[in-house]
């Protein structure tokens, strides 16, 4: 974490935050100056599902995510600042990751590679496989704030127990978004991301992702979308982060027997033996393949990492 | 009319009236393409590219319309139904990153034939590759 702090009033109780919308809003989004585009060029397929507020979710159908609000986010006028933060709340009483916020500006983001965040264990985490799921690991350690935008490595109050489709297909489409924007404007981005979970539930149903570029008031960056905790094909229970394939239990690596794992980098193609320097990393990746053995590994055109 | 667009994994070019993203190395290359001729463009786009030096830039909301033959138009906001017959080239920069989208490119591709295709980095995308279509059994002439 870095110095330049801010500290922040947080949202948590699920019911205060549903009230809080519509009463601070700001107008940002709309006073972009952006076309007014029709609906040509939309596909039949595409996220067109909104909701007015957190409580009016639908359940989840076929799009990783649901635009919250219009897509205007909720930041307060006091909030506007060209200073970076970032900032992430202590956990709950039941160890539960809450609010993180921050300001992302160039001098947040990451200058080197991502280290281990493999001891951090969020609640609800089980470490399952599925055939079905891409990568095979039902759960990632997902990042609040992703490491690209703020550097934070193995930070408890920044990770929560999320799926491989929500990781990969609900939230980083947004970072990249954000990331490329703060990269080549210099400019910054108030970014907020709030873990909802029902009663005492340990795995969240879902992440609020909000973000609004500062210095352009809104014109480049402006969002405010929910984003599902959910794996296609797969039946979570929440309260616990137990899961099930239809009537297929999910297979719990720690006590899967015999046959060995390979881990590729689909975006370095190299790929990691146990005991290697980065296999552990590489479960939580998002570039993680799975091979069944290093041939299997060379024939797809990878090579074996050097450490 | 030669198209040039920017697209995501999913073809995707909008969310929420914004672009999806932006790359100083592809402004720089759509510059190279339209280095002494005329590029359309709306005003939105306008906002963004329209400094580009050594080219004639037109600014106009119905520049599909009003484009001719051979004349370049960069296209961010507008659904090409209507004036796929007018189109001779499309030029695809794909960012290589999947993004949120709720606006998509329109125009079937499956139908054209990819007759160049190379890759450079990007100043905030790791490797972005340039496409260039034509109509299948055509073959676009360049005026150079």
């Amino acid at each position: 974490m870095k110095s330049n702090k801010r500290k922040i009033w947080m949202q948590y109780i699920l019911i205060v935050y549903i009230i809080c919308f519509g009463c601070l809003s700001m107008t940002a989004c709309g006073s972009a100056e952006n076309p007014d585009r029709g609906s040509a060029g939309q596909s039949e397929t595409g996220q067109t599902y909104t909701a007015s507020s957190l409580a009016d979710i639908p359940e989840y159908t076929k799009e990783p995510y649901v635009v919250i609000d219009g897509n205007e986010p909720d930041f307060s006028e006091e909030d506007i600042t060209t200073e970076s933060f970032e900032t992430y709340s202590e956990l709950d009483e039941l160890g539960r990751c809450r609010t993180a916020y921050a300001n992302i500006g160039q001098d947040l983001m990451p200058t080197e590679e991502r280290g281990s965040i493999g001891q951090v264990k969020p609640t609800g985490w089980q470490t399952v496989k599925y055939d079905l799921v891409d990568g095979r690991y039902l759960y990632n350690r997902c990042h609040l704030i992703g490491y690209q935008l703020t550097a934070e490595n193995a930070n408890e109050k920044n990770l929560i127990t999320g799926t491989r489709y929500m990781n990969v297909e609900g939230m980083l489409p947004f970072e990249n978004m954000v990331a490329d924007y703060v990269k080549e404007t210099g400019n910054h981005v108030l970014y907020r991301v709030d873990p909802v979970f029902e009663g005492g539930n340990l795995l969240a149903k879902g992440v609020q992702m909000e973000a609004w570029s500062v210095e352009d008031e809104g014109e480049g960056i402006c969002f405010n979308v929910f984003v599902y905790n959910v794996q296609p094909g797969i039946d979570i229970d929440y309260a616990t982060g137990a899961s099930s394939q239809g009537s297929a239990a999910a297979v719990d690596t720690e006590q899967e027997q015999g046959g060995t794992e390979i881990r590729g980098n689909s975006n370095s193609k190299i790929y990691h033996c146990p005991g290697q320097a980065d296999y552990e990393e590489m479960a939580d990746s998002r570039n993680l393949v799975i091979f069944r053995s290093e041939q299997e590994a060379q024939e797809a055109g990878y090579r074996k990492a050097k450490r | 009319m030669v198209v040039i667009v920017c697209l995501d994994d999913d073809n995707g070019m909008m969310f929420n009236r914004r672009r999806q993203s932006k790359d100083r190395a592809v402004k720089e290359r759509i510059g190279q393409l339209s280095s002494e001729k005329r590029l359309w463009m709306n005003s939105y786009t306008y906002k963004l590219y329209g400094g580009l030096c050594g080219t004639e830039i037109i600014e106009a909301e119905d520049f599909l319309e009003l484009a001719g033959s051979g004349e370049l138009c960069l296209v961010e906001t507008e659904s090409l139904a209507g004036v796929e017959a007018k189109i001779e080239k499309v030029v695809v920069f794909r960012w290589n990153r999947k993004y949120p989208a709720d606006f998509w490119f329109d125009l079937a591709l499956s139908e054209w034939k990819r007759e160049a295709v190379r890759e450079f980095s990007g100043t905030s995308h790791e490797k972005i590759t340039e496409e260039e279509y034509c109509k299948k059994g055509t073959r676009y002439q360049d005026e150079e």
